[in-house]
Parts: C-alpha cells; sequence; structure tokens
C-alpha cells in the first residue's frame, strides 16, 4: 500500500514536472544555459591566505555543521538517559559507521588505534555530507551558484589528503622509530627508493585525486542532465542523483578505508602482509579509477 | 541534435581551462589552508566530544548485555540445580516411602507373629492353670472323699455285715491299703498318661 502510494507520488511529481518543464521550456528566456564553466568559483582575496573560494569554504562549513549537529544530537540522546541502552536510530547510524570504522582499524593496527580510528571516522562523515550537498538543487545550471560541492574542490581533497598523508608518516616514525621508517624506502632492495619515495608521495596525490575526480565529474554530470529540456531532465537527474548518492558514500568509505591502510602500511613491518595490503589498496585505487576516466569524456 | 551543439563550448571550455580567468582547478590556493584549519576543527571537535561518547555508549551497551547475559547463564544454572536438588528430593522421598512401606509391612508380619506366639502362650498358659486347678479340685475332692469314703465304707459295711467293724485297727488298715491301692492307680494314671503325651 505504501509503495503504491509511493509510486503514485512519482508519477503525479513526473506529470507535474513534464507541465512545467513544458511551460517554462516555451516561455523561459534561453542562452546563457549553454555554457557550463568549470572550476569556477567566487573568490576573494583574504589576508595571510590569499585567494580562497568563498563557495567552497561557505559548503564546507555547512557539511561540518551538518555532521556536528548530527554529532551531538546523537550524543544528546545518549547522555539523556545512561541507563537506558536502546539506541536511537541517529546513535545507530553513528555506532554502525564508528564500529566498522573501529574493527577495521583493529584488524589492520592490532588495536583502535585512539588517534587513526577517529581520524577515519570523521573524514568518512564529512566527506560523506560534502558529497551529498551535491544532491541538493541549489544551483540548477547557473555559474553564481548556491552551494557548490567541497569536494568537487581540490583545495579540499588536497587539504583531507595532507592530513591523512602527514597522520600517516608521524605513525609510522612513531612506532619504527625515524630511522627504522626511513629504512623501509629502501626496502626490500635499495635500488627500489625511487619506487617507493614515489609512492608514498603519490599516495596523497591520489587520495585526493580520487575523491575530488568522482564529486567534480558527478556535477559535471549533473550540469549536462541540466542542458537538457526540463520535460526530459528530471529522468536521468533522479537516476543519477541516485547514482551520485551512493557513489559519495562509496568515496568516503574508499577514503577512510584508505586511510586505515595507509597507517596499516606505516606501522607493519615488511612481510607478506604488506605486501597483501598495499596490493589491496592499489586494487581499490584500481577499480575507482575507470569512475574517474570514464565519467569526464563526454566526447 | 542540441546537446552536441551545447558540449562543444563546454570541451573548449576543458581544454582551454589554463588560459581563462579561472585559475587551474588542480592547483590549491589559500582555500586550502582554511579547509585545512576547517576540517582539523572538525577532527578536533568529533574527537573530543563525540566519537569517545558513542564509544563509551556501545562500550555500556555491550556490557550490559554481557551482564544480563552472565545472568541468565547464572539464573539457568541455579534452576537446574534447584531441579536436579528436587528431582533428588523426589527419588529420596520415593525411596524413604518404599522402605518405610518395606519396613510397615515387617512390623506388621512380626506383630501378627508375636501376637501369634503371645495368643500360643496365653492358651497354654489358660490351659494349663484349669488343667492345674482341675488337678487342684481333684486333689481337693480326692482328699475330702479319703477322709469321708472310709468311715462311710466301714459304716456301710457294718450295717451290712451287721457287726460293728469297729476294730478301728483292722478298717483303718483295710481303709489305708484300699486307698493306697486306689492312689497308686492314681498316680500310675497320670504318670501313663504324661508319658503318652510326652
Amino acid at each position: 500500500m505504501t509503495l503504491k502510494k509511493v509510486s503514485n507520488g512519482a508519477l503525479v511529481l513526473a506529470v507535474v514536472s513534464f507541465i512545467v518543464g513544458v511551460v517554462w521550456n516555451t516561455t523561459g528566456e534561453k542562452g546563457e544555459k549553454s555554457e557550463i564553466h568549470i572550476g569556477e568559483h567566487r573568490t576573494a582575496d583574504w589576508p595571510l591566505v590569499g585567494t580562497v573560494h568563498i563557495d567552497t569554504i561557505i559548503s564546507t562549513f555547512v557539511a561540518g555543521a551538518v555532521v556536528l549537529l548530527l554529532g551531538f544530537l546523537a550524543r544528546r540522546a545518549l547522555t539523556r538517559d545512561p541507563e537506558d541502552h536502546v539506541p536511537t536510530k541517529l546513535q545507530l547510524i553513528w555506532e554502525a559507521v564508528v564500529g566498522q570504522v573501529n574493527s577495521q582499524v583493529e584488524d589492520n593496527l592490532g588495536k583502535v588505534h585512539p588517534y587513526a580510528a577517529p581520524l577515519a571516522i570523521s573524514l568518512f562523515f564529512f566527506i560523506l555530507f560534502a558529497n551529498w550537498i551535491e544532491l541538493l538543487p541549489l544551483k540548477v545550471n547557473e555559474s553564481d551558484h548556491l552551494l557548490s560541492v567541497p569536494t568537487a574542490d581540490t583545495n579540499l581533497t588536497y587539504a583531507l589528503a595532507a592530513v591523512t598523508i602527514i597522520s600517516v608518516w608521524a605513525y609510522g616514525i612513531r612506532q619504527k622509530g625515524l630511522g627504522g621508517y626511513l629504512k623501509h624506502f629502501f626496502e626490500p632492495f635499495p635500488v627500489m627508493f625511487p619506487l617507493n619515495l614515489l609512492e608514498e608521495l603519490i599516495k596523497p596525490v591520489t587520495l585526493a585525486l580520487r575523491l575530488f575526480g568522482n564529486i567534480f565529474a558527478g556535477g559535471i554530470m549533473l550540469a549536462l542532465i541540466g542542458l537538457m529540456p526540463f520535460y526530459i531532465a528530471w529522468a536521468p537527474n533522479l537516476l543519477w542523483k541516485a547514482f551520485g548518492g551512493a557513489i559519495a558514500v562509496i568515496q568516503a568509505f574508499i577514503f577512510a578505508l584508505l586511510t586505515v591502510l595507509y597507517f596499516a602500511m606505516a606501522g607493519a613491518g615488511h612481510g607478506d602482509e604488506h605486501h597483501d595490503e598495499h596490493d589491496e589498496a592499489k586494487d581499490e585505487e584500481h577499480a575507482d579509477s575507470p569512475e574517474v576516466d570514464k565519467v569526464p569524456v563526454p566526447a | 541534435m542540441a546537446l552536441t551543439e551545447q558540449l562543444v563550448p563546454l570541451v573548449l571550455a576543458a581544454a582551454g581551462e589554463g588560459e581563462e580567468e579561472t585559475s587551474n582547478f588542480l592547483v590549491p590556493n589559500g582555500t586550502f589552508f582554511i579547509e585545512l584549519a576547517a576540517f582539523l576543527l572538525l577532527f578536533w571537535l568529533l574527537t573530543r566530544y563525540i566519537i569517545p561518547f558513542i564509544n563509551g555508549a556501545m562500550e555500556r551497551r555491550q556490557e550490559a548485555i554481557r551482564a544480563e547475559f552472565a545472568e541468565l547463564d547464572e539464573a539457568k544454572a541455579e534452576a537446574k540445580g534447584a531441579e536436579e536438588e528436587y528431582k533428588a528430593q523426589l527419588a529420596d522421598a520415593r525411596k524413604e516411602a518404599a522402605r518405610i512401606r518395606e519396613e510397615a509391612r515387617e512390623q506388621g508380619s512380626q506383630i501378627v507373629a508375636e501376637a501369634r506366639e503371645a495368643a500360643v502362650v496365653e492358651a497354654n498358659r489358660v490351659k494349663e492353670q484349669a488343667q492345674a486347678q482341675i488337678a487342684a479340685e481333684r486333689q481337693a475332692a480326692l482328699t475330702s472323699l479319703r477322709a469321708e469314703v472310709g468311715s462311710l465304707a466301714t459304716t456301710l459295711a457294718g450295717r451290712i455285715v451287721g457287726e460293728a467293724l469297729e476294730d478301728d485297727e483292722r478298717s483303718n488298715r483295710v481303709v489305708d491299703r484300699f486307698l493306697a491301692d486306689l492312689e497308686a492307680l492314681e498316680s500310675a494314671r497320670p504318670a501313663a498318661q504324661n508319658g503318652a503325651t510326652s
């Protein structure tokens, strides 16, 4: 019965949007629509840091505020009745992610590391909600959009990757000592040093650009769909937004997972285990890369 | 198709991004530092205020569940123990009842046997008493007879004979002999009787 209601509602919505679209398309003015500007942001010159993207910063704070709000709501529900162990739905969401990341960290690092686990959790939630901003219909193909996705700006993804990789290096040095950590660049053979160094430097770049590429491509797809006539656009828009929502989850998950795996690789000794994890991480990247390649080449 | 016409400026824009007034989107600018600070702030807030609480709640719930299970196990073990005790007691009671029944049966038969024995003894006693009484009475009768029979017989005999058999010595002798014979006969009879019974 509920399903019938939903399908009826969807049908009504489709018919109404079709009519509205036809009317809009025939009466509205055209011309500016056909321009898609890539990498265009509202900029400002701020002291100390120089040129900044205002829109990215605003949407970053929106995403962060949503995460914090959910977090504090969950915490308030937690502390309200400590004797009642029945979790709220919000708490269940948090617990699902926290529990998952904790077990992942425990599997890879041997214990629930008090720094790595919160970092991965924070990355997951922040990236997830930042990605989902894309789903809000707040920029209907306008250059001066209200909220641009912060993860479609390399500034954010570079920053996240920098936090991750510096934490990973610090963790590796603390686990093995500076000499022990540097020694791993020359293993298994000293001749591998350039490759190892390159790998270590590429890690943050791939982290940042994978996330950026996926979300940016999703945005371009939405802009392309927005170029279609309104009475057709709703169908691919619906599909692509559903797909984009899933991509947002996957990208957030991959970023958090790779963070944990990089921690594990930095802390682990050089054995078969290390290479397995290494291969796994590489596989993740490869499995992911067709997505990046496929989407931004519409020609 | 309008879409392909619309795609051309997009591709051109993408290709000529570097020369446009917008900067290359792969090169970070000052936003990087703002984003870095923003994420570090978020990370710190989550680590400080949210995640420990979530972890704590999860641990507390697990602890509560573990405690519940432990309690459940304890209660189960207790119930099992109680049941075993109950069963053992029941078996004990059954055994006890059987023992008591057996005992009662034995006691009953013993009582019956005792009563029978007592009855036999009593009967014997009564019989012996009666016999003794009979014997005593008979003895008394005999004694009294002895006294009377002599004089009576003498008197009768004197009357018949017509002469007084007043010779006491002789008559006494005759009577005594007669009585002695009688007594001998008398004592021989119970002796024979006793010999026959024993």
